[in-house]
């Protein structure tokens, strides 16, 4: 049985099918492949199908606890996944708004097996049922709004007519709580006929961004306004926008009437007219304030430029016969494409498009799973990006003190990209505070540790670069050796360093892998950036390099000039196998339990470079407690880099961007 | 007598017509662009149906490609390109209507009062088609399509030379700068 | 009887191309798969997202199905074994793929989503770039043929196939076959990483089989066209024809469908940029000396 059956009574054809289905699940993963590895968990080996899309998923696989945003986001998914589907929660805890999860199994790859079994004999015996009730969730209810296709200031909650154009008002769906989450601007239901994305060219216009309400003007004809921009019908001058007057709104109807009669019958009242100093395009016949820089307008004479008048007042003979009776644009008796977009923003490519926001994430293929990118696309090109985590932001102000070991945990918890790093960091700014000193041999092994860690962080983002730039063997390969090192020891490890020098011997030789990258995401030399970002920008910024630990087994930073993609996956890729050296010269992996720090007071800082670059962590203990702590991690200042590295690339150069940033929202501070 | 053939080409000839005629009375942009791919289609049915079959082949491949490059434009450069709004797709009513009417009785007058010589009684089969047109192509009307490929050649490159923007556009502007 | 024979042949091929490309994407052979996968999806809900301009959703899976089948069409197997041997069928294939384009045009405008409607735009602007990688070196072919019949395009190479005769045009041919039939690495229309399966993203269900099912038959058909073309079609010693054939058609199948698996998707700039200035001008050169061959060799 499965609440999100496929309604329909069981036949003989039916049962044929999903025992079809059962051997055919294709599986949407929530909050992402890499996360879900870094469990420990291998999917492939169950024989799932990961897709890209939920609708052509049949199982939402949930792995770990996720925050209440996340959920929301999960709950939009399964809405857009196709009956009979199923949720599988894998150690998930607290799932609403999901539904109830069909199987749930133990955060481990027994429990994944086990839960896979179920999920077949569950689909085969229960993708039909008669009585199907449907999904529902407070983050999809949705309310219509009616705006204008040409004016997207104009928004109302009854359909009507434009006001400004006389258009007929197209509906179009909002989340019925003005939450931020993109994703959920699709309606819902259980219908699942939410759509993936906003409609291009539909819901959302960023067309005309214009915040006030903004009419055209002829500079030399003032009885000439429009909504829209344009040529004056009259002269033919380029119209010049200025702020709506609310009656001349009502009455644009009459102007396109009465205009032939009104000939010469202008500029009275405009012998001054104010303009804005930075824009001239911006004119007013009273004074006030700039609409797009806010200056204070200055004032000049309207005679400055009347030059130019009755330049070409043909050009509207064939107004007379125009039929009104749709719409009565003055500009619509040549509609000229230069004039209509000749004031919509233009990306680098100039061509003027309507602008779509387009959610990627928060579980986009490709994508760190738990960052929430909205690009605002202009055709194929991003016109401006929003990036943020969807994970929970880990509360460090420690309201009660905490004990040790649980402040541990909680550290350690908080990113499961890097619990290692994490728990180590942990561990080194409580010794700080403390005053303990660590022996070599536990300082070795725990150097092991971390460098193990980092490069299953790196494979894991290797894996995620292959399946972003649909490079499936890279996918592959890596998440199986991410999944090879995740527990590996000493002797495992060596065993493997072949393996990876071949793998990293083929990158070198994939065609097409270098035009890829080369030149995407450049990044000038910058000391706010981290670990191997900074260090694919010639940035020698390594946290290793101060530790004495690490120099005497042979630590030697690893450096790349470029700072775009290609020099951040070469980074990746030095570091990867600098750190097998690393781990061979330690001789041991693990990472022992913190000491008893006692009943100590005291205050200690310390960091580490995790797999993302220096983390840095300031703590105060009060007689063994921890009253207060503060963390700053790299994807902290990563993530804010993304607005200018998208801004006017293509879309697939914008994602690779993001993605050769190597960004956890996990451990973003807020 | 009524032949397949005839009624082909009067069904294909229809749809033409038909598509023609959606091409309006949509509100959708990329609707209208593809009503027009297929009326142009069907055209080269008709083609097909009158045994020209390398006319026919070809329009039915040049159109699918022109008419979706104009569907990119429509959308890249309107404003409602879905037709929500229910744009009228009609204007300058009469100035095409009399186009439309004068260029009808022109074709018509054409297709009436030109010599169009001796009618062939039986058409020659499709290969022989293709071989007679590049001959013809070769000899004859060599001149002809030359001069058609190498305008047409000229009219792209201009086209773009024009669509790279003027450094100074809007005559507003440079004189408010001079201005300050 | 022909021409039902074909189709199932068709079909086969089809299922074979989803076996093969399971396997390259999967890494794993297996040979059930395909059916398992057709009637899941065929048990599954299909929906049109509302707001959809459905005219064009439901079209599209139906016309790509078509205009793959309408090019296998003029595709010999064998000397007699083909469906139609229009005079025109160099050209015929031409004017039956370039309807896979405007069946992907309305599939990325269809369905109402960001994701597939960049996913069409980008096929259709590649398009214009390749397609003049499709039509010019068939130009070469029919020039050593002297006929656009493609029966008689397998004849002319009983001497010489034309993956020696011209190489180049081979080349250029079997890449943009590749791009039109949006295989890695140009599958920027399907981008999984990028657009989320970009115009198959909204499909579901038993639309999303048709949709499927036209690109398998577009693969196998874009796979004997090159066969067919370039590679002496039926032509081979000790075996059948139609052996020869079907052997002939499989091993380009899984060489188009396994070069993707080992390098990263294309830039679409680098591929527009590549398709103009250099896929073009090498195409005119391709034709030139293939002009010059035909008149000096005998």
């Amino acid at each position: 049985m499965i609440i999100g059956a496929r309604p329909g009574k069981p036949s003989k054809l039916r049962r044929l099918i999903a025992a079809a289905m059962a051997r055919d699940l294709t599986t949407f993963i929530i909050p992402g492949p890499e996360i879900v590895r870094s469990y420990g968990l291998d999917i492939d080996a169950t024989g799932l199908k990961p897709v890209a899309s939920p609708r052509h998923a049949s199982v939402l696989l949930v792995a770990g606890v996720t925050s209440s945003a996340l959920r929301d986001a999960a709950a939009v998914i399964y809405a857009q996944m196709m009956r009979p589907r199923a949720l599988f929660a894998l150690g998930a805890g607290e799932l609403s708004p999901l539904p109830p999860a069909d199987v749930i199994a133990g955060l481990s790859q027994q429990g994944l097996i086990q839960g896979v079994r179920q999920l077949r004999d569950a689909f085969a015996e229960g993708a039909f049922r008669p009585d199907v009730s449907d999904f529902d969730a407070p983050i999809l209810h949705v309310r219509i709004e009616y705006t204008c296709p040409m004016h997207p200031e104009v928004v109302q909650n009854a359909p009507g007519a434009c006001p400004k154009c006389g258009m007929n008002l197209v509906p179009r769906e909002v989340q019925a709580d003005s939450e931020y989450l993109h994703t959920a601007q699709h309606k819902a239901g259980s219908s699942t006929d939410i759509p993936l994305t906003p409609r291009p060219g539909q819901s959302d216009h960023h067309g005309i961004n214009h915040d006030a309400a903004v009419e055209y003007t002829c500079p030399m004809h003032p009885e000439v306004i429009q909504s829209e921009p344009g040529s004056c019908p009259k002269c033919g001058m380029y119209l010049v926008p200025r702020d709506a007057q609310v009656e001349s709104s009502h009455d644009h109807h009459d102007h396109a009437h009465s205009q032939e009669h009104e000939h010469h019958k202008m500029d009275h009242d405009a012998a001054i007219e104010y303009t804005c100093p930075m824009h001239p395009e911006v004119i007013q016949s009273e004074p006030g304030s700039c609409p797009k820089c806010g200056m204070n307008l200055e004032p000049r004479k309207t005679q400055d430029i009347q030059t130019h008048e009755h330049a070409d007042m043909d050009s509207a003979t064939d107004h007379g016969s125009m039929d009104h009776s749709g719409m009565d644009h003055g500009d619509m008796v040549f509609m000229s494409m230069v004039d209509v977009t000749k004031d919509l923003p233009r990306s680098s490519d100039g061509l003027p498009m309507e602008w779509i926001d387009a959610p990627f994430g928060p579980f986009f293929p490709g994508l760190p799973g738990g960052l929430l990118l909205t690009l605002t696309l202009d055709g194929d090109t991003v016109a401006g990006s929003d990036a943020r985590p969807l994970t929970d932001n880990l509360d460090l102000s420690q309201h009660p003190p905490t004990d040790s070991t649980s402040f541990v945990r909680q550290l350690a918890g908080m990113d499961p990209l890097a619990p290692v790093a994490y728990r180590l960091l942990a561990y080194r700014a409580l010794e700080n505070a403390a005053g303990l000193d660590v022996p070599a041999g536990t300082a070795a092994a725990r150097i092991g540790a971390m460098e193990r860690e980092r490069i299953t962080s790196h494979l894991g983002w290797l894996s995620l670069f292959g399946q972003q730039s649909g490079f499936n063997w890279l996918m592959q390969h890596a998440a199986s050796l991410q999944l090879a090192f995740l527990h590996a020891d000493v002797t495992q490890a060596m065993a493997l360093k072949p393996v990876m020098q071949a793998l990293i011997k083929r990158l070198q030789r994939t065609p097409l892998l270098k035009s890829r990258t080369a030149g995407i995401g450049r990044l000038t030399a910058d000391t706010a950036l981290r670990g191997p970002v900074a260090r694919a920008s010639g940035v020698n910024n390594d946290a290793r390099s101060t530790e004495t630990a690490c120099t005497t087994l042979g630590f030697t930073p690893v450096s790349r000039e470029g700072g775009d993609a290609l020099a951040r996956l070469h980074v990746h890729l030095d570091e990867i196998s600098h750190s097998l050296v690393l781990i061979e010269a330690a001789g041991a992996i693990e990472l022992p339990v913190l000491a008893d720090i006692g009943d100590v007071s005291g205050a200690g800082e310390t960091m580490v470079e995790t797999p993302r670059g220096m983390a840095r962590l300031q703590l105060t203990l009060e007689r063994g407690q921890v009253i207060a702590a503060q963390l700053e991690t790299p994807s902290t200042h990563h993530i804010t880099l993304i607005d200018s590295l998208t801004e006017q690339q293509s879309l697939g150069d914008a994602l690779m961007a993001v993605g050769s940033l190597d960004l956890s929202p996990w451990e973003v501070r807020q | 007598m009524i032949t397949a053939q005839a009624l082909y080409i009067g069904f294909f000839g229809l749809a033409s017509v038909w598509f023609g005629i959606v091409v309006f009375r949509t509100f959708s942009m990329v609707r209208s662009a593809l009503a027009l791919l297929f009326s142009q289609t069907a055209l080269g049915a008709m083609f097909l149906s009158m045994q020209a079959e390398f006319l026919g082949v070809l329009q039915i491949m040049m159109m699918a490609t022109e008419m979706s490059i104009m569907a990119i434009f429509m959308v890249m450069f309107m404003m409602d390109p879905g037709g929500l709004g229910k744009m009228d797709m009609t204007h300058q009513k009469r100035l095409s209507l009399v186009a439309g009417i004068v260029s009808f009785v022109a074709a018509v007058a054409v297709a009436v009062f030109v010599d169009w010589g001796p009618v062939a009684s039986v058409a020659p089969d499709a290969e022989q088609q293709v071989v007679d047109l590049g001959l013809e192509l070769l000899g004859r009307s060599m001149l002809i399509f030359e001069t058609a490929g190498i305008t047409i050649l000229t009219a792209m490159i201009a086209a773009t030379a024009v669509a790279i923007p003027p450094v100074k556009r809007n005559p507003l502007k440079g004189t408010a700068n001079h201005e300050h | 009887m022909t021409t039902a024979f074909l189709l199932l042949l068709l079909a086969v091929g089809a299922y074979l191309v989803a076996v093969i490309e399971a396997w390259t994407s999967s890494g794993r052979f297996r040979l059930a798969a395909p059916a398992f996968a057709a009637l899941a999806l065929l048990g599954r809900e299909s929906i049109v997202p509302r707001k959809s301009d459905r005219v064009f959703f439901e079209t599209a899976p139906v016309l790509l199905l078509i205009s793959a089948l309408l090019a296998a069409a003029v595709i010999p197997l064998t000397p007699d074994l083909i469906i139609t041997d229009l005079a025109t069928g160099a050209l015929f294939i031409n004017a039956a793929l370039v309807y896979v384009l405007v069946a992907l045009l309305m599939a990325g405008w269809g369905p109402n989503g960001a994701y597939a409607m960049v996913g069409g735009w980008r096929f259709l602007g590649q398009l214009i770039a390749y397609a003049m990688l499709i039509v010019m070196p068939i130009t070469a072919v029919v020039m050593r043929a002297e006929s656009l019949l493609t029966t008689q395009i397998v004849v002319s190479q009983a001497g010489l196939w034309n993956i020696v005769y011209q190489p180049l045009g081979f080349i250029l041919f079997f890449v943009a076959s590749m791009a039109l039939a949006f295989l890695p690495p140009f599958d920027l229309t399907t981008a999984k990483g990028e657009l989320a399966g970009g115009v198959e993203a909204e499909y579901s269900g038993a639309r999303l089989a048709v949709f499927r099912l036209g690109r398998l038959v577009l693969i196998i058909t874009l796979a004997a066209a090159t066969v067919v073309f370039y590679l002496g079609g039926w032509q081979g010693p000790w075996l059948p024809p139609w052996a020869w054939s079907a052997i002939k058609i499989l091993a380009v199948t899984a060489t188009m469908l396994l070069a993707g698996r080992y390098m990263p998707r294309i830039r679409e700039t680098d591929l527009l940029g590549w398709c103009w200035m250099l896929g073009i001008p090498l195409a005119l050169l391709n034709i030139l000396l293939v002009g010059v061959l035909v008149l000096v060799l005998p």
